[in-house]
This record gives structure tokens, sequence and C-alpha cells, in this order.
């Protein structure tokens, strides 16, 4: 099982303010580029030991856009969890409802997520929903394998990486330093897709359920289920304030400018290139 | 509500060294421990460590709760998880506010505990303060009121040009990361006295379903851009692969203390690994000296940089956002300007000779 979400898309100018932040009315949503990663381990684990693979996500019912999409990539199953109670929901109640989510579809070997998200931008709703779960976790995974009922793992750490191993069930999360999603396979996305136009086949292969479908508490979901809020937002003032510029003369006479500014501003260079 | 209980850190430890970030985020928690009239506490897990406990108070903290536990002779998730919760059991009521450095081990376990005691976190904190908030949101009523001397956990939200506020007074403890080289740490002084107390664990049979099996760590290879006291960063301006080595490493070979860093451009061109990029998805640096050539300085750049003490800043381009946050800016061609900035940084303050 992958979780994955949609998140708006920055590189697209609709939707972004000149300012940098973000309309999400009119923002154009893409996949979260994070969790690209945990899609394509999905992917290969299909491949190396027949998975098969279910996409999940939680949001509003437009996300179903990446789950239709994941079917390019070799998907075999979509479900979309959506319910206006979900509203607000912080990482805790996120990886509430995703792990009841989890236990309402049952008999999942290896729940994969992204490490974070550009949007909520945490890394704590994979572990969060391991918890819940009460099965391991492996976070930052670059690698990894099932070997005998066993995964062998690689994870990042500080200055290196780890081996580690691991039994079923287990939670994992995949860095960024993995390996990246294989592009569509443009000739069989049709054939891929061919389910679509059929709606009993559709309805077998992607879902959208809400809170009381997968028997959830609605009281550990969304604003009541979240024990944080967004107390205050403001904008990140201009910083470090007045900047000595250099320009319009050679390069020579604004380089020895500077560092003669510099000298004068005493800003310890000196002591930086002395050791 | 009385604040009955420690400010509380949990401290990062490696085969015996103390990570920096803890130090940090003890110095962060002195000085919401003093808002508050409280005291700090720290919670050390390991094996073999009673020898590193009192490096813990003396850099700031009151007392120090110990699990040392052979089986915690490396870190995995769920025995060190067991860990913090025999301590929290020990204590009985839980702290106030506990914090851990964003670091590969406290995101991994900092949401297992809050998950497990469902109270709030806040990732990737860059400011941490105490204050008070009035509650009148009805959506939901139960969480309705006035509440003072709360964590105030701070973090620029990513994407958007905006910083925000997350508050959890409804839970304790307050649970929040905080990102590394962010907060101060306090002088260290080995004067200091407090108590270390111990704290016995027993573990469950289904804790050691992940086992490590090798850590390779190469200290030497690691880019060290937190602790470096100059950076020197290249991006996208750059133009070619190649910029690192004749402008960016050119540059940086003047200070002996140095480290390359990169936008995300720069990383994503595949021209510099991404351990050296920085900014919100690489790392948070503020060193002494920050030198960006070819920067244009996105939001997402200057949240991992713009508290370096100094800024210098080359770029072709007079309105490159950059300029509204360097402290310095030359407007140029960065090819034409390094060697000359190189060789004016030398003339003008090198006072040892050349090549000692
Ligand atoms: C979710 C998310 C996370 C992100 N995280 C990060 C992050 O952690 N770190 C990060 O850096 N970015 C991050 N970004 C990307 C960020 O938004 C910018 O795209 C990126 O920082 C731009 O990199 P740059 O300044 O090198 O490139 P550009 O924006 O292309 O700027 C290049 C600059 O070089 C100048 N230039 C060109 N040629 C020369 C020359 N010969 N001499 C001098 N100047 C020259 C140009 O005038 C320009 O200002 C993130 C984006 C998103 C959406
Ligand atoms: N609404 C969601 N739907 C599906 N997966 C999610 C959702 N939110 C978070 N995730 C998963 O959890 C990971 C970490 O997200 P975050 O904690 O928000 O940074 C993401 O990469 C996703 O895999």
């Amino acid at each position: 099982m992958v979780f994955i979400k949609q998140v708006p898309d920055t590189k697209s100018k609709a939707g972004v303010n000149p300012d940098g932040t973000i309309d999400r009315a009119r923002a154009k949503r893409m996949l979260n580029p994070f969790d690209r990663f945990a899609l394509q381990k999905a992917i290969e684990l299909k491949k190396e030991n027949g998975a098969e693979v279910t996409c999940v996500t939680m949001g509003p019912p437009k996300a179903q856009e990446i789950l239709i999409d994941a079917f390019d990539y070799g998907a075999d199953y979509g479900i979309l969890l959506t319910d206006k109670r979900l509203a607000a929901s912080d990482t805790l109640a996120t990886a509430y409802a995703l792990s009841a989510l989890a236990k309402y579809v049952g008999g999942v070997d290896i729940m994969i997520t992204g490490l974070q998200t550009t949007d909520g931008d945490t890394a704590q709703v994979g572990p969060q929903i391991a918890e819940r779960h009460n099965v391991p976790q492996i976070t930052y995974c670059e690698s990894m394998k099932v070997d005998n009922g066993k995964v062998i793992a690689r994870r990042v750490v500080e200055g290196g990486h780890q081996k580690l191993e691991s039994t079923l069930p287990v939670l994992i999360t995949m860095a960024n330093s993995a390996a990246p999603l294989a592009p569509k396979r443009f000739a069989e996305v049709a054939a891929v897709k061919e389910f679509l136009h059929h709606p009993e086949e559709r309805e077998k292969r992607v879902k959208s359920v809400n809170l009381d479908d997968i028997g959830a508490d609605a009281s550990k979901a969304g604003l009541v289920g979240s024990p944080t809020v967004v107390g205050k937002t403001w904008k990140l003032g201009e910083l470090g304030g007045s900047c000595v510029m250099y320009q319009g003369r050679s390069a020579l006479d604004e380089v020895n400018e500077l560092a003669e500014q510099l000298q004068k501003d005493d800003r310890g260079i000196g002591e930086l290139i002395n050791g | 509500m009385a604040n009955t209980g420690n400010v509380t850190v949990v401290a990062e430890q490696l085969q015996g060294d103390l990570q920096a970030v803890t130090f940090e985020l003890i110095g962060a928690a002195r000085m919401l421990a003093k808002k508050l009239g409280v005291g700090v506490s720290a919670y050390l897990i390991g094996s073999n460590i009673e020898p590193i406990a009192e490096k813990l108070i003396h850099g700031g903290a009151d007392d120090v709760y110990m699990v040392n536990d052979t089986q915690l002779e490396e870190y995995t998730t769920l025995p060190y998880r067991r860990a913090i919760l025999a301590i929290l059991k020990h204590i009985g009521e839980p702290p106030p506010i506990i914090l851990m450095g964003a670091t590969t081990i406290g995101r991994d376990l900092a949401p297992r505990v809050a998950a497990y005691l469902e109270t709030g976190l806040t990732a990737d904190c860059t400011e941490l303060d105490i204050g008070d908030y009035q509650h009148k949101g009805k959506a939901d009523p139960l969480k309705v009121g006035t509440f003072n001397n709360i964590l105030y956990a701070i973090r620029p939200s990513f994407g958007e040009s905006l910083k925000a506020r997350i508050l959890g007074p409804w839970k304790k403890p307050q649970m929040a990361t905080a990102r590394i080289g962010v907060m101060e740490a306090v002088p260290t002084d080995s004067s200091r006295k407090g108590e270390i107390i111990k704290v016995p664990v027993s573990f469950e049979e289904h804790d050691f379903r992940t086992k490590v099996i090798e850590t390779v760590r190469d200290v030497s290879k690691a880019v060290n851009l937190t602790e470096a006291k100059v950076i020197v960063s290249g991006g996208f301006g750059l133009g070619v692969m190649e910029g690192f080595e004749t402008a960016v490493k050119e540059l940086a070979s003047v200070f002996p203390d140095s480290v390359i860093g990169s936008s995300r451009k720069a990383v994503d061109a595949g021209w510099i690994p991404q351990a050296h990029q920085v900014g919100q998805t690489g790392k948070t640096v503020r060193p002494n000296l920050y030198i960006a050539l070819g920067i244009s300085g996105a939001i997402q750049h200057r949240v991992g940089m713009s508290n370096s003490k100094t800024i210098i800043a080359v770029n072709k381009d007079p309105d490159a956002p950059i300029f509204g946050f360097a402290h310095y800016g030359i407007v140029g061609d960065l090819y034409e300007v390094v060697p000359l900035l190189k060789k004016a940084f030398l003339e003008k303050f090198k006072t040892k000779g050349a090549g000692v």
C-alpha cells in the first residue's frame, strides 16, 4: 500500500501569487514529488515479488486524479478517502484516518509513504501510521528488497547509511535519494486504463470511501481530532535589511570597494582566512 | 494550568558522542524554562552512556533521566521508543514540553512517541517561544478557551513565504522537533551540578523486530554544512557543472574552514550531490560568512541561510531577490568577479605567508 498526496504545484505559475504565497483555489495540483519515490518502490516490489499495489490518498474528490495517474506507472488499485469531516486535519489526525483506511483494506504487508510532503512538510505521517498499526518502520529508506519474508533496507543517516533488517508487516518512508519514478510506458498506458471505460471494472479498481465506510471514529479525525492549530502566520519580512550594492563600475573596482568596506565594517574576514 | 514539570530535551548521542543539536536544544529549553519558571531535564538513552550524562548538566540541563542498556547500543525506533515511554512512566506526569532534533533519529522517533501519546508535534521548528493563546474557533467548542504560557512552535510554512506559529495547548506534552544549527547552545559550565536519575526499562520481544546489520558513517566525507564557519554556495547561475570547480571551490580555497553549498536547482541539474543543498529541503545553516554565487535567493533557499552573520551575493541580475536580504551584493558575472574577489581577499586579509 502506497500513501500518496496531491499538493499545490508551485512550479506552475497558476495560483502562485507574485509574493510566493499560494492561492489554493487557483493553484494547479500535482502528485507530491516525494511520493514519486514511494510509488516507484511499490512498482519495483510488484515486479520483483508479485505484490499488488494499492495507492491510497486522503483529500478532496479531485485528489482522485493522482490515483488514476498512478495506474499509468503500474498501480493496481486506488482508494480515495474523502469526507468533509477530514478538513483541517493535522498529522496526528491524518495518520489516524489513513491507518483506519489501511485497516479497513486489511492484509497489507508493506506500507510505503514519501519522506514528506511539499505542503505539510513534516515527515510525520508515515511514522504515525506505523505507530497506529504497531508495526516497525524504516524511515529515510534509499533501497530495499524482500527476502525470505524479511525486509532488507538501506537507510540514510547523517554522514552515511545503515543496512537494516525488519520483519513484515512494516512501514517504509522513501528518501528522495532513492530510485526516481520510471517514466510512464506510453504504449501501454491506454490499455492499462481501459478499465476506466467499464463502470463495473472501474468500481473494483478505484474506490472512494468516507469515514463511516471504513468504520473510523470521526472524533479522532479532522479538526476535532487534531491536537495542534496554526495560531498565526506572518510574512517573512525582508531580512538583513539594506544590502550594500556594488554595480555599474568595473568588476575590479567593485570588488576592491567591497573588500575595503568589509574591513571597515569589521566583518571578521581576516580571522576566517587566517584560521 | 500550572507547569509542574521541566522543559525536556531528548538528547542524541552516537556511539557515546553527544550531538551538537542536543546542546542547541538545551539552550532553547533554558530560554523556555526561564519564561515558565521551571527547570530543564534531558533524557539520555543508549548503552555505556554513564560517562556522558554529566556533560548534559554542564551544557545547561538541571537533571538527566538515563536509560542505559546494552540493547540500546545502536539506535532503532522501537527500543528507543520504549525507553522514552519508560521515563515518562517513571516521572508520572508528562512534562509540559518535549524537544528533539530534526535529525534522521529525531524525525523517526518523535512522531512515533507523539502518536502513542496522541499529542501534537510540530516539525522542523526554526524558533521556539512561550506565550498566551486564546482559541475562539467555534468549529470545535471543546477547544475554546484562553491558554497561558504555552509553547509557540514556529516554522516556515514551506512553499509559501510565510512563517507559521503552531500551538497545541490542549494536550501535554507539547512536542516539537527543531532544525539543526538554528537554536543557540549556552556556554558549557563544568561546575554545574545536577541529579542523574537511572530509569529501568523492560523491553518486549516485538521491540526488536528491526535489526541493524551495518552502519557506515564517514565523518570525513560528511558535508558538514551546519558547523562550517564559511559556506561558498553555487546556484543555477553557474551555468555548468564545472563552475563548482572553477568558481565555487576556487573561492572557498581562501578559507580553511569552509564547505561548499548549493541551491536546489544546481542539485536537480545533477551538478552536485544533495548533501550540499541549503534551504527548505536541504540544510539550515548559519555560518559567519555565506557567499552566494549565481543564486537568485528564492524563499526556499533563503529560509535555510538568512541567519548567516555576513551574506555576500554575486549575481548578474540587479533585481535578484537575494539582494533583498544579503549584506553585500556585487552585480556582475560571477566568472569575472570570483578571481578578482579571491585576489582581493588574499591581498587585503591574508597575514600568514601563502602556503603556510
Ligand atoms: C517544495 C520546494 C522546496 C525547495 N527547496 C529548496 C531548497 O532547499 N534549497 C533551494 O535552494 N531551493 C529550493 N527550492 C527551489 C527554489 O524555489 C528555487 O527554484 C531555487 O532555489 C533556485 O535556485 P538558483 O537560485 O540556483 O537558480 P535560479 O533561480 O535559476 O537563479 C540563478 C541566478 O543566477 C544568476 N546568474 C546567471 N548567470 C550568472 C552569472 N554568469 N553570474 C552571476 N549570476 C548569474 C541569475 O541572475 C539568477 O538570479 C524548493 C522549491 C520547492 C517548490
Ligand atoms: N492526505 C494524505 N494522503 C495520503 N498520504 C499522505 C497524506 N498526507 C501525508 N501522506 C503521506 O505521508 C508522507 C509524509 O507526509 P507529511 O508528514 O505531511 O510530510 C507523504 O509523503 C505521504 O506519503
